[in-house]
């Protein structure tokens, strides 16, 4: 049975996988904090916590908070900063047989490509992963993500910093994400990843306030997959470079559904929480769907959803 | 080669010892044969996104676990329903511990209500060790109570109650808050470790500076958590010595490195 999964095709490097199930950026740390649970080196990838390019202290207590079929966050980005990161981490990294993907988020378009060139050459780097749902302080504060230019910019300047295959991870707050999805395509991204998390509240009326110590923050887990879905199966079908699946996925059969509309990977994130083996469980489950349905390589079902819909694209 | 366990544990005994607060003990030898006093695990609840920590309240040599807890919400109301011979998924022993120095012999420790959860396990330790251990115990009325018939033998049990209804103990309760009590004791003992709701600590942080106590405070944090890993960076706090992960770097911390008033949950 073939399980691996190639995710850079144009890239010299190119980014292969064992498996096609990887953790997502944000639940997983740098990879060492789930060493003493499980073997983390079966899993497809590690996308690590976003790193700026200075250490972040992240947003007022309260963080997180449960909603229906969710969870809604406003970590803030805390994180150890770039060169921690390359001096603590890295040289673990490169001991590992994982690949590991570093998740970058700047400020402004030069502080991306100054990340990427930090990170280039380092050992033990399969792959940058770019946050575009960051504000960007120079043109006031709007997301980065949220305008096809602005991320066809960042895409581009990351791509002239590094020669690593480079993963741009969309926002889902957005009116046409097709669009933006085609310019970062344009510009050089060798993979997309999406959804990013929605943004969204809650307000606890016993104090007759927001519960998160920021107001909004961004909801994921299953309350997300359908959204997440349509987005995958819209973009697949748009783009040429491979997508990657991400949002709510928490079994076997959520993630062959996000491979089915188009994903030529799939990112476990949340599921992580309550399970901390879930993307494991999730590969076993896959493997199983793949024996019991006698089908010997995982790229046969990419995508396979399209051909069996109306093309119309109307709901 | 793994040090933290996620497993499905029979549940041995479940009883409600005081209104609304449980007593709960599990088979898990692969988590009691390496836990340490102050660390906790993390329960899955049902189909809830998020476990709930809880401390360690006890371990025996059978490989039994215990753990204390008092029903607020949706988990541990779900919790609380789960009967003898059923399984709860368990994830631990997580986070750091209670550090007791080796030299020190006389030890305070300080809790509110469900906050003793886990100085018992400490002062079972400890005792175990030879030292003598005070335990100053308050909470807002007598029935909230731990009863003494399941503390240690040799450990000294104060109570407090802030409405001065007296409980059924060998000393006799006192009216009032624990905190206020505290520079009584303080000056005799070499290490103090307390337990409790945020805004004791606080009250502890005044009390102890008042006697002008220089030794090690430490304290157990109970803030929301994530993935109680350090994975998520849900839980950080600010410390004298940067952020910190109370999960991972924590749950106990020296008081004087915390900021009892900022910490919101
Ligand atoms: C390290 C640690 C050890 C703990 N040990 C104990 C213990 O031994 N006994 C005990 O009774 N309680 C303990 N708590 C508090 C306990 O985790 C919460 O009371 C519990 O999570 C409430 O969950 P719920 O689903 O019933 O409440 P809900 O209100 O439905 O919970 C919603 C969310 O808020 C969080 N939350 C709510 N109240 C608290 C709180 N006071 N502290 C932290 N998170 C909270 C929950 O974990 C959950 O994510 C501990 C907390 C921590 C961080
Ligand atoms: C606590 C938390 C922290 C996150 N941090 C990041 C981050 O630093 N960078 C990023 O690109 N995405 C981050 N995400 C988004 C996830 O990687 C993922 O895209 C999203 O949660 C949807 O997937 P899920 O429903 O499986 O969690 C975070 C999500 C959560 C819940």
């Amino acid at each position: 049975m073939n399980l691996s999964v190639q995710l850079a095709p144009q890239n010299k490097h190119g980014l292969q996988l064992r498996n096609p199930v990887m953790v997502a950026s944000g639940t997983f740390g740098y990879g060492m904090e789930y060493v003493g649970i499980f073997d983390i080196q079966r899993l497809g990838a590690i996308v690590c916590k976003g790193t700026t390019l200075k250490p972040r202290q992240g947003n007022p207590q309260p963080r997180l908070v449960e909603v229906e079929a969710g969870l809604l966050n406003s970590i803030g980005l805390e994180n150890i900063g770039i060169n921690a990161l390359v001096k603590d981490m890295t040289p673990v990294w490169a001991q590992w047989q994982v690949p590991v993907v570093v998740n970058i988020a700047g400020e402004s378009i030069g502080e991306y490509a100054e990340i990427a060139r930090i990170l280039a050459g380092k050992k033990g780097i399969a792959g940058i992963e770019v946050n575009i749902s960051c504000p960007n302080v120079d043109s006031g504060g709007m997301e980065f993500g949220v305008d096809a230019i602005t991320a066809a910019e960042v895409t581009r300047a990351v791509r002239q910093s590094t020669g690593l295959p480079v993963i741009v991870k969309l926002s889902p707050n957005v009116t046409d994400i097709v669009k933006i999805a085609a310019a970062v395509a344009e510009a050089g991204a060798d993979a997309l990843c999406l959804i990013n998390t929605l943004r969204g509240m809650a307000i606890d009326i016993k104090r007759r306030r927001p519960v998160l110590g920021n107001v909004r923050g961004g909801l994921s887990g299953p309350a997300v997959k359908p959204v997440a879905l349509y987005m995958t199966y819209q973009v697949a079908h748009a783009v040429k470079i491979p997508v990657i699946g991400c949002g709510g996925i928490s079994s076997g059969q959520d993630a062959l559904e996000f491979i089915m509309a188009g994903a030529t990977a799939v990112q476990v994130g949340t599921a992580t929480f309550r399970n901390p083996c879930a993307a494991l469980n999730i590969l076993e489950e896959i493997e199983q769907f793949m024996e019991d349905e006698g089908i010997r390589d995982i790229n046969a079902l990419v995508g396979v959803a399209h051909r069996q819909s109306n093309p119309s694209g109307s709901q | 080669m793994f040090d933290k366990i996620q497993h499905l544990t029979p549940i041995i005994s479940h009883e409600e010892i005081l209104p609304s607060i449980y007593l709960l003990l599990v088979e898990a030898p692969q988590i009691t044969s390496i836990a340490k006093p102050g660390q906790f695990v993390m329960l899955s609840c049902s189909e809830r996104i998020l476990r709930r920590p809880l401390s360690i309240h006890r371990v025996d040599k059978k490989g039994n676990l215990s753990l204390l807890y008092s029903v607020i919400g949706k988990g541990t109301e779900w919790l609380s329903q789960k009967k003898k011979g059923e399984q709860l998924d368990i994830l631990g022993p997580l986070g750091n511990a209670f550090f007791l120095q080796s030299q020190a012999k006389n030890l305070l420790l300080v809790a509110g209500r469900v906050g003793i959860a886990p100085l018992l396990f400490l002062a079972d330790v400890a005792l175990e060790r030879g030292n003598s251990v005070t335990l100053m115990l308050g909470a807002t009325t007598a029935s909230q109570l731990y009863p003494e018939n399941l503390l240690p033998g040799k450990i000294t049990f104060l109570t407090y109650t802030e409405d001065g209804s007296p409980a059924n103990t060998t000393i006799a309760t006192q009216k009032g808050r624990v905190t206020d009590y505290v520079a009584l004791y303080a000056p005799s003992s070499d290490q103090i470790f307390s337990c409790g709701p945020t805004g004791m600590y606080q009250s502890l942080k005044n009390s102890l500076e008042s006697v002008k106590y220089k030794k090690s405070v430490q304290v157990s944090l109970e803030v929301r958590m994530g993935c109680g890993l350090g994975s998520c960076y849900g839980c950080s706090i600010s410390t004298d010595k940067g952020m910190k992960k109370v999960c991972q770097d924590g749950p106990v911390f020296e008081l004087s490195s915390i900021r009892p008033g900022e910490i919101k949950i």
